[in-house]
């Protein structure tokens, strides 16, 4: 398996390579540059010409892919044109928010979706099954940013339980109000998310739990004689989690892609926001940043999947 | 407060008169349209008393509407968006001078400027008490150092133009052939109080704030001097700690958020009153929410509120809706020459399709941009009648007609011109005979305004003129301006687009022989000899400067080159418990001027 493991990381490098210069020529295929969105009638052309002549952005794109991969192997992505400072360090401002927010909903919907997908398979037919199936199509159906303007309004501006912008105070100093004050910033949308996102896990889990409950092992498991609870706890739940744990990879990549429409209606600094701006801005620098660690995540994350799966279920084995 | 150089990017100012589809109910009838139909005061006047312990004791809450964070930098220099000028607003920016209600500089500020038209040398002097919020003096070498950052070779600035190879020395340093800024110099010392600009011509337009040739704000070069200026714009003097001289002190920035204040004591000016200052961004999806919650105190003026948030909050309780007229203007734009890269001159094309002025005055009175504004506006935009947005109250010809909807005088123009209905057809054929499609480049908005843009459509369709949307439909904005910039393009033919302005208004770097932002190649010696006029030595004179551009105004309108399209109001809802509130540009202690009747907003 290491052996396969190592295979699949160096089939990567080309990956990445091939990814990085389709991501070069698309950004730069795009009508615009850096600097159209900034025409006004005090930023002089001639000035504008210059900036786009040091930052290299008049010569052909070969010579420009060359000096891109030469700073990155010195740990130098560039700088944003629009933020005016460091790829690296505007990611990492960026990446810290929406991985917390991120890991936190997560784990909510998890929290919410397993009880709630096993107890509907359990009394499939029955009125807790109706219930929770009526509620997670009524989730699906409705579109996240209405959910999340709602929320904002109800429990943010209504109520005012929850804060409504950003994702800290700006008066938290000390170490304990700091992380107090994010967890607090994060608690309404992470808690929308989850409440919002649970139909994938809860439907398939379901499924997964009706089919197991009919199956041979099961029904021998009960004429010897298992408890019920032990038989859902050892038998049907863990074979269950099959297809769940085969997504767990790739909602780890989704970890970093952040929410668009969570960090508009919350005002919330994150990655969603930043690649959105960066492409309507023309920021080169950062539109390839953001694709080339998306891709690497992505790739990451199938790779993930496939050990996940092959940790939870002997049978499969990567050859 | 708007002293310093208000240079909103296109795209800002394409939001700030963006509006979302909705019924009007505005009662009120403006059949002439000329004038905004709404009538806002920058001012509220609060009746009620100051409540001093609450002033001491409080938090004044800003916010600052914007679907992304802000970028964070501190510096006018190097900022290039709204949003930062506005996040740290109450630091003010390093404003130099002080200004009367047209922008003109007045005594008072932090420095005093004089010109000296003989010497052709501007003297800048500072206040004797004029100091950093870290308690640092501010020297004549601050005022200097924002021309080294602007000019530098290596600068991410974008300020730099033509206009500042006036000062002398200052070409010689932008090349990097000098070290120094020749033209500048100390007769007291860098560490004195006065820097005098010597310039190879001085201008009428050097008596307004946001002219492009003396630059309006100071850079404490003691604080940053040992930050490379290319790394200036990342540095944490700029970004995180810096300093400031107006009336507060920043306390605390939270990258891309907030943004939070209090007094600065160091302030040479009326001292100011009120505890802590907070700006949050707000997402424009609940800015109309957490004001009718009652959240925040005001919007940060300058911030964009759109038509449909006018709608939702004009009448909510405990809010006074202030504004003014916005540094702004919707435009139409004709494609009637090409730039020369040679010669670097726009060039006017005899023959270009656009070329015949009956066939775009005709355009023009064809469109119904009453109704629109009335419709889509709601009160806060109307038709624009000139290039020049009323917030000049002395420069704007109000008695300028514009372009009202006239579809017999358009129809009357085509037919004069010889732009007509040949061989049965529906569309009007060229002078010549031959078939006539007009493409109308139009940058992709808000549903509101791809109904707008089709009402344009129907309108010329009416007057018989085959015009389409260049290729068919609506442009993303970067295809846009990149088409348009091209020295040569035949692809829009007629479009829409909008310009903020800087506090000094003369459009020479819009509309100039020479300009690349001439988007549309209209020239005329007529023309350049107007916008010359503007800052001709007889300019010195304010009437004549005045009458200079009202005639300017007159012409353009007349040729339909470049049409007026609308104007809107810059506004701010203002919560009832504030007082002393005033966003004229007159105010020029505006930050310590606010103090507040109650401890809690209302």
């Amino acid at each position: 398996m290491w052996k396969t493991i190592l295979r699949r990381f160096l089939i990567m490098i080309p990956e990445v390579i091939i990814l990085s210069i389709l991501v070069f020529l698309l950004a730069k295929a795009m009508p615009g540059d850096p600097f159209t969105g900034s025409i006004n009638p005090k930023a002089d052309p001639a000035q504008i010409k210059h900036l786009m002549r040091i930052n290299g952005l008049y010569d052909p794109w070969y010579q420009q892919y060359w000096n891109w991969v030469v700073h990155l192997f010195h740990g130098n992505l560039g700088n944003s044109y629009q933020y005016q400072e460091p790829v690296t360090r505007l990611i990492a401002g960026r990446a810290g928010n929406t991985l917390w927010l991120a890991l936190f909903t997560m784990i909510l919907t998890y929290a919410f979706a397993l009880p709630m997908g096993v107890y509907a398979g359990r009394h499939e037919g029955k009125l807790p099954d109706t219930i929770i199936r009526v509620y997670t199509y009524v989730t699906y159906c409705i579109p996240f940013f209405v959910i999340l303007v709602l929320g904002i309004w109800i429990f943010g501006y209504v109520f005012g339980w929850f804060p409504t912008t950003g994702s800290i105070s700006s008066d938290a100093s000390s170490w304990l109000s700091t992380i107090g004050s994010r967890f607090y910033h994060i608690l309404l949308p992470g808690l929308l998310g989850a409440l919002f996102g649970t139909v994938n896990i809860v439907q398939y889990l379901r499924s997964e739990v009706i089919d197991a409950k009919h199956s041979d092992y099961v029904r021998t498991a009960r004429s010897k004689g298992v408890p019920n609870k032990d038989i859902y706890r050892h038998h049907i739940f863990r074979n269950s989690l099959l297809p769940i744990a085969a997504f767990a990879g790739y909602s780890i990549t989704g970890l970093l892609n952040g929410s668009i429409f969570t960090e508009t209606v919350f005002s919330y600094p994150g990655m969603g926001l930043l690649f959105v701006n960066s492409i309507s801005y023309r920021d080169y620098t950062v539109i390839t940043a953001l694709v080339l660690i998306y891709g690497i995540l992505n790739l990451i994350g199938t790779l993930l999947s496939d050990i996940i799966l092959s940790i939870v279920d002997p049978r499969i084995r990567i050859q | 407060m708007d002293k310093k150089k208000l240079a909103l990017s296109a795209m800002a100012v394409l939001a700030t008169v963006s509006l979302a589809a909705c019924s009007s109910k505005n009662s009120s009838s403006s059949e002439n349209g000329t004038t905004a139909s709404l009538k806002l005061s920058p001012t509220f006047n609060n009746k009620k008393a100051t409540n001093a312990s609450a002033t001491k004791n409080s938090t004044l809450k800003l916010a600052e509407p914007n679907d992304s964070p802000f970028q964070g930098i501190s510096d006018q220099v190097l900022s290039t968006n709204q949003e930062d000028a506005d996040v740290f607003a109450p630091g003010g920016g390093g404003s130099l001078f002080n200004v009367d209600k047209n922008y003109k500089i007045i005594d008072g500020g932090l420095a005093n400027q004089r010109i000296n038209r003989k010497a052709k040398t501007v003297t800048i002097t500072l206040q004797k008490d004029a100091k950093w919020s870290n308690g640092s003096k501010v020297t004549a070498k601050d005022i200097e150092y924002p021309y080294e950052v602007i000019a530098n070779k290596n600068t991410t600035s974008q300020q730099y133009s033509a206009d500042f190879n006036t000062i002398k020395g200052m070409a010689a340093y932008h090349t990097g052939k000098a070290k120094t800024i020749s033209g500048i110099t100390f007769p007291d010392g860098e560490k004195g109080r006065t820097a005098v600009i010597h310039l190879t011509k001085v201008t009428p337009a050097m008596k307004y704030s946001g002219n492009s040739f003396i630059w309006g704000t100071v850079e404490p070069y003691e604080y940053i001097k040992n930050v490379p200026i290319a790394k200036l714009a990342s540095s944490k003097q700029v970004r995180k700690n810096p300093i400031f001289t107006g009336a507060y002190k920043l306390d605390k920035v939270v990258e891309g958020e907030s943004t939070t204040w209090s007094p600065n004591k160091y302030y040479y000016g009326k001292t100011p009153q009120i505890k802590h200052i907070s700006i949050n961004v707000v997402s424009s999806n609940n800015i109309d929410k957490a004001i009718q919650s009652g959240k925040y105190d005001f919007t940060v003026p300058g911030s964009v509120l759109h038509g449909t948030d006018y709608k939702e909050l004009k009448n909510v309780k405990n809010y006074k809706i202030t504004g003014q007229p916005a540094l702004a203007y919707d435009y139409f734009g004709f494609n009637v020459g090409h730039y020369d890269t040679k010669t670097q001159k726009n060039v006017m094309d005899k023959n270009s399709k656009m070329a015949n002025k009956n066939l775009r005055q005709a355009m023009m009175y064809a469109l119904n941009l009453d109704a629109v504004n009335k419709k889509f506006g709601n009160g806060i935009t109307w038709r624009a009648n000139t290039l020049i947005p009323p917030i000049f109250s002395k420069y704007y010809d109000s008695s300028s007609k514009g372009y009202p909807l006239n579809i017999k005088k358009a129809d009357k123009l085509l037919t004069d011109a010889g732009y007509k209905k040949r061989n049965g057809s529906k569309w009007r054929s060229d002078p010549s005979g031959k078939k006539l499609t007009i493409y109308f480049g139009a940058m992709t908005g808000t549903s509101a305004q791809a109904a707008e843009y089709q009402d344009y459509l129907q309108q010329w369709h009416k007057v018989g003129l085959n015009v389409q949307f260049t290729g068919g439909k609506t442009m993303e904005m970067n295809s846009f301006y990149s088409t348009l910039q091209k020295p040569k393009q035949s692809s829009i033919d007629v479009y829409a687009a909008a310009w903020g302005v800087s506090s000094e208004p003369t459009p020479t770097q819009l509309y100039g022989e020479d300009a690349t932002y001439n988007m549309g190649h209209f020239v005329s010696k007529k023309n350049t000899q107007l916008m010359n006029e503007m800052n001709s030595d007889k300019a010195w004179n304010d009437t004549y400067r005045t009458k200079a551009f009202k005639q300017w105004q007159k012409y353009m309108n007349e040729q339909a080159a470049v049409a007026p399209g609308s104007f809107s109001y810059n506004w701010v809802p203002v919560n009832t418990r504030v007082k002393g509130f005033d966003m004229g540009p007159a105010n020029n202690s505006f930050w310590s001027n606010l103090s507040l009747t109650s401890s809690s907003l209302k």
